[in-house]
Order: C-alpha cells, then structure tokens, then sequence
C-alpha cells in the first residue's frame, strides 16, 4: 500500500465541483480515479478562467485544479448505461453526484449497483439527498448557499446577501463526501460488504454553519455584518492592502496594545472587554487610523512575530510565498494543452508529497480504458 | 453506513481530543459520530476558551444573576454545539502527575489530534515524538492556521481571519466593487474541520493495513486555498487574479440573488440553460424575453445581465422569498430563499433530513443540536449525548479507561491535579 488508496479503482460520474472535488481527494489518496464525461466534456472544462482568455475545454483552470490526476472516459450515460455498469463493475468505489431521480430510470439506482457490484462503495452527494420534499427541487452552488443559511450572513447589510467566490457550498460538499467515502471503504475492509452514502449538500451546508446554536437556544439572531464584528474583531485597510485584527480577549488585547502602543489605548474607556465594546466606534477609528500607516509586509512579519494580526494575501503572494514553499503546496504540471501550470496539493502534510498528475484531456482513457472492459463484458 | 446495526466505520477507536475553539472540536465531533469514543481533555485554567466567551443568562432570561464562571463553562452554546458526545476529563497538564495521566491515555487511544500553538506544546512537551514513545502506531494531528512549518507556524489565526490570509477573501466581493469581502462566519473551520477528517480516516486506513501511525500537518490556510484553487491555477497560467463575480456565474446567465418583497428577504436564482431561462421567462411574464433572439443564448444573456437583473427584481419584489422560490422551483428553474438561522431550523427539508434534534443537558436543559451529517434520511441518527460538563467524565477516565483505584483517584482529586471546577484568572 503505497498512498492511503492506491488499492482501489473509483468511477466518478460527477457534473458540479462536489462529485469533482471529492474525486480528486480520491486522487490525490492513489486512487485510480476514472471521470466520466458527457461528448462535450465536463461543466468544469467549460467554466474557465482559460488560458489566455481564450476557451479551450482543455485548459479551463476550475478543470485543471479539480479534475487534476484522474483518467477521462466520454460516455453519454442515458444512452449507454450498460457501459457504465461495464465500468463500475471494475471498481471499487462509485461516486455522483447526480440525483436519484435522474439514475434510477436509466438502471444506476443504489439497488441496481449493489445487486451487479454488491462489494461497491456508493456515494451520492446531490443537493438535497433521496429523500424530502426538496427531492424533486433544482439547485446550484448559490440556490444551496440560501437555503443553507450561509448566503444570508454573507455580505454588507445594506446591500443584497453575497455568495462567496467559486462554488463553496459545493466544495464543503465534497469534502464531507470524501471523508463519508473512505469511511466507507474502512466498513467494506472490515466486513467486505457494500455500502451506501446519501449525502445531501443541503445538509452540509446547513450544519457548517456558525452561530446557529446561539440563534435557536438563545435567539441570538445573527445578520450579514459586512467586514467587521467589533472594533477587536474585525478587518481594516492597511497602507496597501488589508488586515484581520483579532484582539477581543483579554491576552490579545495586551498584546495589541503592546505593538500599536498608543496613549489612548491605555484610557479607562477601553480598559475592560465591556468597556471597549461600549466605545467600539471609538476605538475603531483609533485603529482604522493607525493600521492606514501600515503595510501589509509590516503587519505581515509582526504577525509572524505572535502580534494578532492576518494580512490579506492574493493568490500570487501565496504561491510565492517561503510558507507553502517549504509545505510543497503549489505543485508544478506539464499539462498538454495548458503547458506547465500549478495546481495546489491537497491541504495536509503527512508523509512525503507525491507528484501530482495533471488533468486528463477529454476521453483520453476511452480505449485504454473503456474499450477494454465493454470488451472484456461482451 | 448504517447506524442501527452499531457498526460504524471507527466503532472500537478511542480519540483524545486537545483541541479548542471551533475547528478541532467539531473534527472531534465527527470522529464521534463515525463511532469513535472521544475524550475531550482540557486543563482547569487551559480550558476551551468557547466555553467562557458569553454569558448565556444575559440573552436566555433564565435569572438576573451573572453566572458563575463555572455555570457558564457548561451551558455556553457554541461549546454546546460542537462538543456533543464526548467525554470531559479536566487535567492540570504542567503538573508531572497530570501529564503523566494524559499520556497514559495516549497509550490506551488511536488518535490525538490538537490545535494548540507550536510554543504552548513545546512547554508541555506534548507533541508528536512524546506520544509516539509511548503509542508508536498513533494517528496525530494537529490543525493550525498556517501548518506546523516555518516561517508562518507561529502565527495565530482564528476561522475568520484566516480567510483574509487563503486569497480567497481578495476573490470575494461584489460586482464591479475592489472592496474584498469575507463570508459571514469562521469559514475556515468546518472546511477545516472536514478536511482533517478525509486526512485522519485515510491515516486510519493506512494503520490498519500496515500498522504505522501517522502525523498530520493541516493547515486550515491551505484547505481555504485549496477550495479556491482555479483562481492559483489562473494565475500560473495567466498572471491574473480575476475581478470579482458578484452573485454571478461563469457559465450561468442569469443568475443573482434578488431582493423579495418583505424586508431584507432574498431569493437566489440561477438559470442554467436556454430551456430554463425560456421556463423563467414565460413564469415572469416576459414573452419579450422568451421572443428577443438576442437574449436566446447565455453570452448574450451575460451582455445584458443588468436589464435582466432588474426585470426579475420586479417580480420578485411582489412576492415573499418563499413563494418566489416555489413558483419558480415549479417552472424548473433552480431557487433557493435566503434563509435565516430560524427558517432554516423550521425548513421542511432539512427536517425530513432528521437534520435537528433537541436533546436534555444537564446544565442548560433542552437545547436544539445538529445531529451526524452522514446518517440523515427518514432514520436519521439520533444524537446519544449532549456535550460534557466541565470535568463530568473525569472519574469514567481514570477508573475505567487508566484502571486507577479509588485511592489513587482520591489523592490525584485532593491534590488538584484531576478537578471537575474551573479556574479564571482574576475572577
């Protein structure tokens, strides 16, 4: 066993980042991850941003960072189900994250796939899962954000909610499809048995969700509040840029009061937790006017010094950056079509990295792959 | 995995859990609904600090009196929430006996996982090579801000600040607007949290199979990044950072979230294909619209997405989120209302799902919890335990698990080494 999976085959039949990102976890394990595609390939090939601005459903960046590392067969499922099955009958493990309603008729129900395959690990992340009143809804990265409660508390509160860059209701649904998925593969190595996961992402989003527990048991009803929850606990623009002061406990209080080492700081007004919260306006100016002469490369080396600061970076600043570096966290493909490109490893170190593979080309697995087994199931 | 035949993928597996705050606590959290039995460990002046944070009376009603700190330690509910299921063994950790105790559990569990600082663990000299000594095959993780590497290792990040530090923070933001924009909450911790446990189970995997332990770096930066990574890739390829998108989608058009009629109510929608903006269209009333060839495909639909913006704001302004969200569910055309904390708790879905639960805690009383993500549906699994008073299972863990006798435990209690009351500077 040289990664966590290298023992097991995965069939992804995934149409949204969910199925797509807990493929890649897949992966990212060694796992040998087949993606199953429509004729025109996968949304995420036609969601960019492309190479140079020009659209090639080979080099769209959503494709290249989550379908990195796995295999690509073209199959138009509700035609040729049957070559599915050929397929899935081959794996280990059977990850989509389409909804029952749309596989059961063309013969993929979960019943379906346990009587051909009864070993076979089945995740189903979909919206809202098999069962409920919302079975039948449609719904997007965005429509799940709302019912979930987390659109609602994004944003300014003079303006309209604000959904959060790239598909995160998605993303948290794959991540807890992933990790359902090998706790899956743990129960089958136990006992040899197939098993099933009906995921909703509804579910996951609803459950992410902070301060719920405070707003049903004490009515503590939060709303969106924009860039700053108080004066200790909130964002300010920098010189250039913008940084997280985090000061609401008493420890980092002194602590920031040690760096910023202002007069008024020390006044009776701010002396307690209360008391700074009784005078938030005040004391969100003092700091909105001293953090105006900092940079973010000051803030950002105190910060490194334990002073409760985090700086806003930009994707460039990170992948240049000595931190992910020394945690190998860019990783440099040679991809066909987009050349050599970087695609971020997965977000954990354990033991040595490996080399991730890029992206597959659309249907390059198609014979090595697909012909073999619907031949070898003739 | 079927929680009614008992056997779940880490039935039999013990975690200590070192963890505070939100991240590691609900990582805990879910290894206990996966089967694991969970200690949580906590010192009487080192104690999760979410249990002190607010004073539950001041919003409950419940009396006019402040509560003691210890009254608060059991009854806050965010501590509440994240904790639920697990054991509460309260250890004075730089006492020798302590550690001692804390390290004779190690011995007997299968993971640890802890999101102390760097610092705080070298003092106490707990770390991965001191619990190795004595379990060599244990599974340990610790979930950071930024990972245990230089230089950024000593840094201190909460969930939410930790978003200004991932670039995600610098993608969000509203249309057409250079101000970046964070999610509304501790984003960086449930994505966190799951993360580490995809990394934890596939760690168990390998310890079964082959017998070795793990040690697991996560950085909660990085699994922030990670879920944002076509925006690394494009700008490996391109030297760009995209502009924001607003509530807009690359390959949908239309698509927003569109003020209803009541105050601050909202409903998203999102359009697809042709064949949901013609459903979308005839359901609007627009028929000029579904006729106008140069709205009949998503560019050109995305060239005037301002002048559709408005045109179904004006519907949408006649009608509560709720019923917006149904009439256009029925057409087809994906919606979803804006919710807030109790509409959801109060969602027709999410209950079907078995999503909440109220369970009875000794020092709150009747709380609403959410129950185990991976067991919803018609038998959702019910949630066994509320979370743990300050110290409530200390005896639990010293007799049964580390098979002290009874006066042994005497001396450790009289000694203040093992202790169910908690400790606050100045208070």
């Amino acid at each position: 066993l040289s990664n966590e999976l290298s023992d097991l085959r995965v069939i992804e039949l995934s149409r949204t980042a969910a199925g797509a990102f807990a493929g890649r976890l897949c992966a990212d394990a060694g796992a040998e991850v087949v993606l199953v595609e429509p004729k025109d390939g996968h949304p995420l090939r036609h969601e960019g941003p492309f190479l140079r601005d020009e659209r090639n459903i080979e080099t769209s960046a959503a494709h290249l960072h989550i379908n990195a590392g796995k295999r690509s067969v073209t199959l138009d499922v509700e035609r040729d189900a049957e070559n599915l099955l050929a397929l899935v009958g081959r794996a280990d493990i059977f990850l989509t994250d389409i909804p029952a309603r749309a596989l059961d008729p063309i013969g993929l129900s979960r019943r379906a796939l346990h009587e051909r395959i009864p070993s076979l690990v089945i995740t189903r992340v979909t919206p809202f899962g098999d069962t409920g009143p919302y079975r039948r809804y449609e719904a997007t990265n965005i429509t799940l954000l709302a019912l979930g409660g987390q659109l609602r508390i994004t944003g300014d509160p003079d303006k309209s909610p604000l959904s959060n860059w790239g598909a995160q209701a998605e993303y948290q649904g794959g991540l807890s499809a992933f990790a359902g998925t090998v706790a899956n593969v743990l129960l089958r190595d136990a006992t040899g048995e197939g098993q099933y996961l009906d995921l909703s992402i509804l579910d996951v989003v609803a459950t992410n969700l902070e301060h719920r527990s405070p707003a049903l048991n004490l009515g503590l009803v939060a709303n969106r509040a924009g860039l700053s929850v108080s004066a200790t606990y909130g964002v300010y623009p920098c010189a250039d840029g913008w940084v997280y002061i985090t000061a609401f406990a008493p420890a980092l209080w002194e602590r920031l009061k040690a760096v910023v080492s202002l007069p008024e700081l020390e006044e009776k007004r701010f002396s307690s937790q209360a008391s700074r919260l009784e005078h938030n306006d005040e004391l969100q100016a003092i700091l909105t006017a001293w953090a105006a002469t900092k940079s973010s490369e000051e803030l950002h080396t105190l910060a490194l010094e334990g002073y409760p600061f985090t700086v806003a970076r930009t994707p460039e600043a990170l992948l240049t950056s000595d931190q992910w570096r020394n945690r190998g966290v860019p990783q440099q493909v040679e991809h066909r079509a987009a050349g050599s490109v970087t695609v971020l490893a997965r977000p954990w170190l354990d033991r040595e990295r490996w080399q991730l593979r890029p992206a597959p080309a659309l249907g390059e697995a198609n014979e090595e792959v697909l012909d073999v087994v619907v031949e070898v199931a003739r | 995995m079927d929680w009614r035949t008992g056997n779940l993928p880490l039935t039999g597996m013990r975690v200590v859990d070192w963890s505070v705050y939100w991240a590691g606590p609900y990582l805990g959290m879910m290894l206990h609904d996966l089967g694991a039995e969970v200690i949580k460990v906590e010192s009487p002046s080192n104690f999760d600090p979410m249990r002190a944070v607010i004073d539950v009376n001041r919003y409950a009603g419940k009396n006019e009196r402040p509560m003691t700190p210890q009254e608060r330690a059991n009854t806050n509910q965010h501590f509440n929430e994240w904790n639920r299921g697990k054991l509460s063994f309260v250890v004075e950790l730089t006492d020798p006996r302590g550690r001692d105790l804390l390290l004779k559990l190690a011995e007997k569990s299968d993971i640890f996982i802890e999101n102390r600082r760097p610092a705080a663990k070298e003092k106490l000299r707990i770390g991965y090579e001191d619990l190795t000594a004595v379990r060599p095959e244990i599974i340990y993780l610790s979930l950071s801000g930024f990972g245990q590497t230089r230089p950024e290792r000593d840094a201190m990040a909460l969930g939410a600040p930790v978003e200004l530090a991932s670039g995600l923070f610098t993608l969000n933001g509203y249309l057409d607007d250079m101000t970046p924009a964070k999610t509304g909450f501790s984003y960086g911790d449930p994505v966190a949290a799951t993360a580490a446990l995809g990394a934890l189970l596939l760690a168990v995997r390998r310890q079964r199979k082959t017998g070795v332990g793990s040690f697991i770096d996560l950085s909660m930066r990085d699994a922030l990044s990670f879920g944002a990574g076509a925006a690394f890739t494009d700008w490996s390829m391109n030297r760009s950072d995209p502009s924001h998108r607003g509530n807009r989608h690359p390959t949908f058009a239309p698509q927003g979230v569109y003020r209803c009629h009541d105050d601050d109510q909202w409903t998203a929608i999102s359009v697809r294909s042709d064949e949901e903006w013609r459903a979308l269209c005839g359901l609007v009333g627009r028929e000029d619209w579904r006729a106008d060839a140069g709205l009949s495909n998503v560019e050109a639909r995305r060239e005037r997405h301002d002048e559709i913006d408005a045109g179904i704001e004006a519907w949408t302004l006649q009608r509560n989120q709720r019923e917006a969200e149904a009439l256009l569910q029925e057409a087809g055309v994906p919606a979803g209302a804006a919710l807030d904390f109790r509409q959801i708790w109060h969602d027709p879905q999410l209950n079907a799902r078995g999503a909440w639960q109220e369970v009875e805690h000794p020092a709150f009383g009747v709380e609403v919890r959410s129950t185990s993500q991976w067991s919803r549906g018609p038998q959702a699994q019910p949630i066994d335990m509320p979370a743990p008073c300050f110290g409530e299972h200390n005896e639990h863990v010293l007799r049964e698990i580390l098979r002290l006798d009874q006066d042994e435990v005497r001396a450790l209690v009289e000694a203040g080494v093992v202790t169910d009351q908690i400790r606050i500077a100045g208070e």
